[in-house]
């Protein structure tokens, strides 16, 4: 819509009154059959919309929430963090001297995608977008998250599905930048009918065992932005991507890593990505690092604690000890010339 | 926003372009393209591939995937922008390196580095940046010629400020101007007045019989005509994906919608999958009789030797010579366990030719029966003689144009759906009428080298000679047939005894076609890696071996210049390196016949004042225009940007389709000899005209008693003066019909070298040098000639390391239908490439040189397998070797 909404209250009644106005579609046969659907960047949901006009099929209202005031910039807050807007694009996360705070946040938001993308996409469509499961976007395909029954990808082609095995779909959660929330326990703030509230990342992204939404929220909530608590002092932070090419592709397996070392490792944060429906801090890695010295064999031995949850489909056998290695690559990357 | 600026209109390459009447679901892409920018180019629609890049403010953004609202008050610079003023640096650049071949991807590159390029200036002043930031900053841009090492050069260059003298633009390559400005016309970008676009209706289930069509919904829909495609008498659906009618309609947007309300009815049967299901005893058959396996793609990797059929399987075609002797030797040395029998089992994935440009037919049938036709297509002749069979038209009537061609590989050489839809809706409509496949369509549905499983037995003997061969090779290639891998191993290692089998397999998915060397890189993959296995079982330097195995004069000379390379000459013994990160150097050999088409005609006329040579044939960007430019240059002594060049065109003159290597040297002789007749004629007019006695042709112009004439003053006048030539047949004894070509004599060779780094713990395997060597002959073009190598080092590259076409196992349909699920290299996977050409052992064929794109692409993958058994003492058996196929061969 070329008038976009400025405000929370004007997003609000544009999407009050385009849902009044949408035509009620066919329940259940696309992710895109809600009446009303929100865009930010539109390089996830643009996509799919291509590929729904070309199967012919009706489309659903947009409302642009990229000009809506409070989900725009990066905001100080008391005590040392930041409140992220939610229309704040990939590329200034990864290149904002404020967000440099947290390293592995930076490092993230810099890995994924194509610099076209990252110069678009935005914080919140990162988080929201839908699952890239080939099945599921294949129009043809009827499954449970298409308002079907059943997983063709469990019983097809799931090379590079899930290792820890939560709930009936087998595709990994494709978001980067909620791994990297994750692991810097951002809170994330919704505007709803109510007013604004925090949640926290895993109750917008949920236990990974609904496998017919892509997030909890509903279609009159919108996601505002993910407040930062402050970075620890002499946070080091790294983010190792495993993938077949170098750059562009999806994450294989996907590592945020945050440490903060004295003579001991004092704090530690660990959450991946690519091997389960959502993203997971992992505290058995966490707990057998900190205490310890960062030495090569502490290192080792607590990234080989990642396998703990491991829970492989017949073709994702690999990913336990890719798991383990871009765990311990990640790792020794964020230790850098601390590693002892 | 600046104050005064209009909220609903962008500024577009200067010009008020107004977005505020748009509809919401518009992509930005969509409306520069319909306003006449077609230099951003619709190729993957999911933002992967950046063909689509603008730069939003100065930001290079993926246009495809920006929702036209969202261009409001904002500046938007395309290609055509950038070169407002004179071209940019680097498009200079990319012109000089020759950074492109067929120019599809070209202005999204262009445009993602410019960006680059002047924000690295400004940051770093003038200065070459490191490779990897070349390669980061143009991730979101793939280029399936595969020219990134140029690209990488050009992009060096222009932040070095070696491009910043405003010359015009000249580049290696004789179109390279229009394709870096943006302005080269594709298929793709052809809109007719009045066309209409046209959607297939492709079937959902592998497997129906007795299907019928209710067309009925959708031909009552205002302003929409169909057509109905399924073969008549084969009512029967065999793939997912296969094409049962078309619609169209005026917009894309109203076909599409008509096409959804096409009912496909039919009897749901068993369907079979795969290799192992298809030769299983109780699998369904695909073709049921022998009038149904006439249907049968038989356009498969090459023309289907004749065979017999036992279920799904078609043969085995079995050749070879002493296949007795090689069947004892084997048999003999199994049973004495022989450790110097390599017996192992080789697979390939399916590979995808992905051209940027899709299958796309604009097609505008008249009700004389005359047609013209644009067309993406590698054969503007057979492509006019196969529509005017199909449509009962004559021939002289059929018009096919394909000015430039955004890459073929193999998968644009015969009619395809697109074509025939594209005919049959015009005939019906009465107009023009548009079908281009999206990317899911030619991923999935356009063609695919096929999946292999070859068994290979190869014995050495312990006085180090090769006693044995035996290859046996299952083709998994869906409803085609015409395997060919395991014959390609008779052009290598002279007359050892041996025998080779080739199986098609048929099931029920989407046939595969010709694709660039049919069946040769899967042959390499397992001949080249056993050959090497040999070597290190033998203790021998595996270069070494291949020079002792392999008779051919020309590939000695190449196997001396590959010993000699400092990195092949110092590398360790296999399996020596350790730690995480571990690097092997690999080496392979490939074999290609040289192909000519005699028949090959060209016309050299002087038409306002400058020669103009034109042939019946195309450029895919494989460098043809250069090649006739040249040749008409080099006659003359004039420079190849004073030559025109017109191919792109069918027309009753014949000229060579672009496939099997042949178009370099039916085409270079043919204009030398049809320059020359021009040139002499020239003289005679000339010296006529203009009164000069003694005149004679010399580099640059007539030579007269009194003085020179330059060729621009002879030329204006003899207005008109042509000459012209047929390629004819070589005069050697040993010429074997083809098609309508001939294999003439010779086989060219070529070495590649792959030095590789293997993350043993990430699994990834990252190609760091490679060194090709060619003996081709004489280079005829010789920007092109070197990006052809480097193209088919880089797509041999994602052959082993990381394309894969994805099938789903029950229904045949394919998983890896975008650019994100089929995985090709991208600039940061390429290597730095160095390219050897050793120009002698052609002198028997006109011109001494012969065609590159096949012989340059055979053994890269086998290259890279024996590179990652080198660094790491484990052999890959399966192709692409993936991070997941890597950390099992490892960690078992």
């Amino acid at each position: 819509m070329i008038d976009r909404p400025t405000t929370l209250a004007a997003l609000a009644a544009a999407l009050a009154s385009a849902e009044a106005a949408a035509p009620v579609p066919a329940v259940g046969s696309s992710p895109l059959d809600r009446p009303v659907v929100l865009r930010a960047g539109g390089t996830d949901l643009q996509e799919r919309l291509g590929s729904e006009r070309r199967a012919g099929r009706r489309l659903p209202t947009i409302v642009d929430v990229g000009g809506v005031e409070p989900l725009c910039g990066i905001h100080p807050v008391p005590g040392g963090g930041v409140l992220l807007g939610a229309a704040t694009t990939v590329m200034v996360l990864a290149e904002s001297a404020v967000v440099a705070a947290w390293p592995a946040l930076a490092a993230a938001a810099g890995g994924l995608a194509t610099p076209q993308i990252r110069a678009v996409a935005t914080m919140g469509g990162n988080l929201l977008q839908a699952t890239r499961c080939p099945y599921v976007r294949n129009l043809d395909v009827s499954c449970w998250r298409t308002g079907g029954i059943g997983c063709a990808a469990r019983d097809g082609v799931h090379d590079r599905g899930v290792v820890i095995d939560l709930g009936p779909c087998v595709a990994p959660h494709p978001s980067t930048l909620a791994a990297a929330l994750l692991a810097h326990e951002a809170t994330i703030v919704v505007a709803g009918a109510e007013g604004q509230e925090e949640w926290s990342l895993s109750a917008v992204l949920g236990d990974g065992t609904d496998a017919t939404v892509d997030h909890q929220l509903d279609g009159d909530e919108v996601l505002v932005g993910a407040r930062l608590p402050a970075p620890w002092p002499d946070e080091r932070g790294a983010y190792v991507r495993a993938a077949g090419r170098q750059l562009a592709e999806w994450p294989l397996v996907e590592a945020v890593v945050r440490l903060a070392v004295g003579d001991v490792i004092t704090r530690a944060a660990v959450a991946v990505g690519g091997v389960a429906a959502v993203p997971l801090r992992l505290p058995e890695v966490e707990a057998a690092l900190v205490g310890h010295a960062p030495t090569a064999a502490v290192v080792a031995a607590a990234a080989a604690a990642a396998t703990a949850r491991c829970t492989p489909l017949p073709q994702t056998g690999y990913k336990v000890p890719l798991l383990v290695g871009t765990v311990q690559s990640a790792l020794e990357e964020a230790l850098g010339e601390a590693l002892r | 926003m600046p104050e005064g600026t209009d909220v609903r209109t962008a500024e577009v390459d200067g010009r008020a372009v107004s977005v505020g009447h748009l509809d919401d679901h518009v992509t930005a892409l969509e409306v520069l393209r319909s306003t006449g920018c077609t230099g951003p180019k619709d190729v993957c629609g999911g933002g992967v591939c950046g063909a689509c890049t603008i730069q939003l403010d100065g930001t290079p953004v993926a246009s495809c995937l920006l929702p036209a609202v969202a261009l409001a008050g904002r500046t938007v610079t395309t290609v055509h922008g950038l070169s407002a003023a004179g071209p940019h640096p680097v498009q200079r650049a990319f012109a000089a390196a020759d950074a492109l071949q067929c120019g599809f991807c070209t202005p999204g590159f262009v445009t993602a580095a410019a960006a680059f390029v002047d924000r690295w200036r400004a940051e770093h002043g003038d200065v070459a940046p490191p490779r990897d930031a070349i390669g980061a900053a143009l991730a979101g841009n793939l280029c399936r010629c595969g020219a990134y090492d140029a690209i990488h050069r050009a992009v060096a260059a222009a932040c070095a400020g070696e491009h910043d003298d405003p010359a015009p633009l000249v580049g290696a390559r004789h179109d390279a101007a229009p394709k870096v400005r943006g302005d080269a016309v594709y298929t793709a970008d052809v809109r007719l007045d009045g066309m209409l676009e046209g959607v297939v209706v492709r079937a959902t289930a592998p497997h129906l019989t007795d299907v019928a069509l209710d067309l009925s919904v959708a031909a009552e829909m205002p302003d929409v005509v169909v057509a109905p495609m399924l073969a008549e008498g084969d009512p029967t659906v065999r793939f997912v994906g296969q094409v049962v009618a078309a619609v169209a309609a005026p917009t894309l947007d109203l076909a599409a919608q008509a096409a959804a309300m096409v009912a496909v009815l039919g009897a749901e049967a068993p369907a079979t999958i795969g290799l192992d299901a298809a030769m299983a005893p109780d699998a369904a058959l695909v073709f049921a009789d022998r009038a149904a396996r006439k249907g049968a793609f038989g356009g498969g990797e090459q023309q289907a030797i004749p065979a017999r059929w036992h279920g799904n399987v078609r043969g085995p075609v079995r050749l070879g010579w002493r296949g007795g002797t090689a069947e004892r030797r084997i048999t003999r040395a199994r049973s004495a366990s022989d450790p110097l029998l390599v017996e192992t089992t080789f697979e390939t994935a399916g590979q995808v030719h992905t051209a940027l440009e899709p299958h796309v037919a604009v097609a505008d049938v008249r009700a004389d029966g005359t047609v013209r036709l644009w067309a993406s297509t590698q054969a503007v002749g057979d492509l006019a003689r196969a529509v005017a069979a199909r449509l009962e038209v004559p021939v002289g009537g059929v018009e096919v144009i394909a000015e430039h061609v955004g890459g073929g590989f193999g998968g644009k050489l015969s009619m395809t759906d697109e074509v025939v839809a594209a005919c049959l809706l015009s005939r019906v409509a009465g107009c023009p009428v548009r079908v281009r496949w999206s990317r899911a369509e030619e991923l999935s549905a356009a063609g695919y080298r096929p999946p292999t499983r070859s068994r290979i037995s190869l014995l050495a003997a312990v006085d180090g000679s090769l006693a044995a061969l035996r290859l046996d090779v299952e083709s998994d290639g869906g409803t085609s047939i015409g395997a060919s891998a395991a014959a390609q191993s008779l052009l290598l290692y002279g007359r050892t005894p041996r025998v080779v089998r080739d199986l098609d397999v048929v099931s029920h998915a989407a046939p595969g076609c010709a694709f660039r060397a049919p069946g040769g890189p899967p042959m390499a993959w397992a001949l080249e890696q056993a050959v090497d296995e040999a070597a290190h079982r033998l203790g021998t330097d595996p270069l070494e071996l291949r020079r002792r195995w392999d008779g051919n004069e020309r590939r000695h000379a190449l196997y001396d210049w590959a010993g000699a390379l400092p990195a092949w000459r110092d590398r360790g013994p296999v399996g020596s390196s350790s730690g995480r990160l571990r690097r092997g150097i690999g080496a392979a050999m490939s074999s290609w016949m040289y192909f000519v088409d005699p028949g090959t005609e060209v016309t050299c006329e002087v038409r306002d004042g400058r020669v103009v040579v034109t042939c019946s044939t195309q450029d895919m960007g494989t460098g043809t225009r250069t090649v006739l430019a040249n040749a008409a240059a080099a006659v003359l002594g004039i420079d190849p940007e004073d030559v025109d060049v017109e191919i792109g065109r069918s027309s009753p003159s014949h000229g060579p389709t672009s496939g099997g290597s042949r178009t370099a040297a039916s085409v270079f002789p043919t204009t030398t000899a049809a320059t020359e007749a021009l040139r002499d004629e020239v003289v005679a007019v000339a010296a006529g005209e203009l009164g000069l006695a003694e005149a004679r042709p010399i580099d640059g112009g007539i030579a007269h008693r009194d003085g020179v004439v330059p060729w621009k003053e002879a030329l204006a006048a003899a207005p008109g003066v042509r000459g012209a030539a047929t390629r004819g047949a070589d005069l050697a004894r040993r010429v074997v019909p083809f098609g309508d070509s001939q294999a003439g004599r010779g086989l060219t060779g070529a070495v590649h070298l792959c030095e590789v780094e293997v993350d043993t713990r990430l699994g990834r395997t990252r190609v760091l040098r490679a060194w090709a060597g060619l003996a081709v002959g004489r280079v005829l073009a010789e920007g092109p000639a070197r990006s052809q190598v480097e193209g088919a080092l880089v797509q041999g590259i994602g052959y082993a390391l990381f394309e894969e076409r994805a099938v789903d196992p029950h229904t045949g349909a394919v998983v890896s239908a975008s650019l994100e699920d089929y995985r090709i290299p991208g600039m940061a996977d390429t290597p730095e490439i160095e390219v050897h050409f050793h120009t002698e052992g052609w002198e028997h064929v006109p011109g001494g040189g012969v065609g590159i794109g096949e012989v340059a692409a055979v053994g890269v993958a086998a290259a890279v397998g024996n590179a990652v058994h080198h660094a790491t003492g484990w052999r890959p058996t399966v192709a692409p070797v993936t991070p997941a196929r890597l950390l099992e061969g490892l960690g078992s």
